[in-house]
């Protein structure tokens, strides 16, 4: 068991620079999700952790130790890569207890450790195979097990779900939660799957550009996002946004574009009065109404995605598209005329410009 | 035939029957002149039936080159296994990619040499009083060396340049397959407590089985026509030290005794030996 910190950790690839600045505490027994779009520096990250890439700049602790120039051997960390990368050639016991026959573990100890690890896994029918026998999900579990008999202080998982399958994906991700609660390793997880990451996370690190974006647990983010990227990239079906400007009448403030006028709660925000923002609303908070208020936004459906118990309702207003999320059975019809009203104390405003969450703190 | 199923045919057909002539008619012929008397002094000649094969058994000289030959394929190919893996791994650890693509251009040259050149330089270097390998021990010991002279060693400094030539040639092709297997095996061993020779050892090298064996039964091959170097070093000296069995079959044939049904009863057993062997091993390496 130990914490990882890292202190303005920094990569370059020659002269281009993948994570610039990189700073980040992770608690004993916390299981920390790396998130982001592809390319943003989250796997760089984790492979600096492990030790399988060099850390141009910056200082990497484990509990308690430098590890900067320590080989990954050294690191009291585990890892399940992808894609499994289990030795193709032995068996999945050989797989298993290839790690602990390096150190030298007497063989009668590594046979009940292996018994352990596959007995909690579900691997003991298959011991004697080799990899290329098993299915994807099989295979992961191998490198899972692989990873734990090892009893790491860290474990370090780089998107190991994204080569299964959805169900599969569903299951494992359950497994790996209870694996999680069960052990209490210190877990650092990367994905750029949302939905792992807010099932398996207790904070989410979302990053974009090799940058920190937010770091919180899953609920403040989906809640509270700093920033108009974060609230874009968290929540299925995604975030509306609407590009509008603030007016004040008396004590009512507005934000108004093309085709909308809305008034808004001026005491969550920071706001001045002709300010561009960015109004953030997600189709889970759009209510079907049927009279205009201060607060409706009104528009043609043009497009319906039935989703079985909701419907995604896609509708225009002005030269926007927007996206309301209603109970199937009280879907409206194409074509026809719908008028949504926003849930109070639901909308996010951003800053046009930078992008930033105008919520007060 | 419809057009479509004679056209594979209209190309095959010339290409097989010229391979054909080429391949087949020196084999039988040579298969026929082994069952007569033929010598080089006469044109005429008797048929003798298997008297040549059971001259064979009995000829010490001809037991010799067998053995000398068998010796000449496991030295050969093992040595220049372990040269080429040993080799591969330590420039796949040590050296930077750029580097390491210098080496390989470098490491092709002997490979290109025509072998009669290699023969002569590395005979020229191994002189006994000008040779630049030999240099030092006159140095030293201000005594002449000759290795080539030594019946045990003779074997070796000609197995030496062979090595040499492809020995460094293997250690590209190994080097290339070690930079195409998937990084994550390699990966995960780093993790999993092995030092890097424990990589190689527990994961590259099994990961390269297959074609490190095919590797092996091409150079097991390739040994086998070594005639040019023996023939350039040594000529199978000294005395029947480094006679082989194609070497001594010519020396039967066109050097001593001219007798030319004898050689090549020798050259139809190196036939049948080479077939029937590498048909097994294939066989058992492909199960």
């Amino acid at each position: 068991m130990a914490e990882i910190v890292c202190q303005n950790i920094k990569k370059n690839y020659g002269a281009v620079e993948v994570v610039p600045d990189f700073s980040l505490h992770v608690e004993d027994h916390e299981f920390i999700v790396f998130l982001g779009p592809s390319g943003c520096g989250k796997s760089t990250m984790l492979r600096m952790l492990a030790g399988l890439e060099e850390i141009t700049g910056g200082q990497l602790m484990i509990g308690g130790k430098v590890v900067n120039d320590l080989e990954p051997r050294d690191r009291g960390i585990a890892m399940v890569f992808q894609n499994y990368a289990l030795y193709p050639h032995m068996t999945i016991r050989d797989n298993i207890a290839f790690g602990l026959r390096r150190i030298k573990v007497p063989e009668h100890e590594i046979k009940s450790r292996t018994e352990d690890v596959t007995s909690v896994l579900g691997l003991g029918p298959y011991l004697d195979r080799k990899p290329t026998e098993l299915s994807g999900g099989q295979q992961q579990r191998v490198a899972i097990a692989r990873a734990m008999i090892k009893t790491p202080d860290v474990f370090l998982f780089d998107e190991p779900l994204s080569n299964l399958d959805a169900k599969l994906r569903a299951t494992m991700r359950e497994e790996i939660a209870r694996l999680h609660k069960k052990l209490r390793t210190t877990t650092v997880y990367v994905t750029h799957d949302q939905m792992e990451a807010m099932t398996l996370a207790d904070r989410i690190v979302l990053m974009k550009d090799g940058q920190i974006e937010q770091v919180g647990s899953p609920e403040e983010i989906y809640e509270r996002p700093v920033s108009r990227f974060v609230a874009s990239f968290i929540g299925t079906p995604a975030m509306n946004f609407i590009e509008l400007k603030v007016e004040q009448s008396g004590t009512e403030w507005f934000v108004v574009g093309e085709g909308v006028k809305l008034t808004f709660d001026s005491s969550r925000f920071d706001v001045s009065v002709g300010q561009q923002v960015t109004l953030g609303v997600r189709p889970s908070d759009f209510e079907a109404v049927s009279e205009v208020t201060d607060r409706t936004l009104a528009g043609e459906c043009d497009l319906i995605e039935y989703h079985g118990d909701q419907a995604l309702v896609s509708f225009r207003v002005g030269s926007v598209h927007l996206h309301a999320l209603v109970a199937a059975r009280q879907r409206p019809s194409e074509d026809e005329h719908v008028l949504f009203q926003i849930r109070q104390n639901t909308s996010h405003l951003f800053d046009a410009t930078t992008g930033r969450s105008l919520l007060k703190q | 035939m419809n057009r479509r199923s004679s056209l594979p045919y209209t190309f095959l057909i010339p290409t097989v029957a010229l391979l054909a002539i080429l391949a087949l008619t020196p084999t039988i012929y040579a298969l026929n002149v082994s069952f007569t008397d033929r010598t080089l002094f006469s044109s005429s000649s008797n048929y003798i039936g298997f008297e040549n094969y059971i001259d064979l058994l009995s000829d010490r000289r001809f037991v010799n080159s067998a053995y000398v030959s068998l010796k000449w394929e496991i030295m050969t190919v093992t040595t220049t296994m372990i040269m080429a893996v040993g080799l591969g791994v330590l420039m796949f650890e040590c050296a930077s990619p750029k580097m390491r693509n210098l080496y390989c251009l470098i490491f092709l040259i002997p490979v290109l040499l025509p072998r009669v050149c290699a023969a002569f330089v590395w005979k020229f270097a191994f002189h006994p009083l000008y040779g630049i390998v030999t240099y030092p021990y006159r140095a030293i010991t201000g005594q002449p060396l000759d290795l080539l002279a030594d019946p045990t060693t003779a074997l070796m400094v000609v197995g030496f340049v062979d090595v040499w030539q492809w020995g460094f040639f293997f250690a590209v092709i190994i080097v290339k397959l070690l930079e195409s297997l998937p990084p994550q095996p390699i990966e995960a061993a780093r993790l999993d407590n092995a030092k890097p020779w424990q990589i190689h050892f527990y994961v590259t090298i099994p990961m390269l089985k297959a074609p490190l064996i095919s590797l092996a039964l091409v150079k097991a091959i390739e040994s086998l026509r070594s005639f040019d170097l023996i023939y350039v070093m040594t000529r199978g000296g000294p005395g029947i030290a480094t006679e082989t069995l194609d070497m001594y079959a010519f020396s039967q044939g066109f050097i001593e005794a001219g007798k030319i049904g004898y050689a090549s009863s020798i050259a139809v057993i190196m036939l049948l030996t080479t077939i029937i062997t590498f048909t097994i091993i294939w066989k058992r390496v492909n199960k």
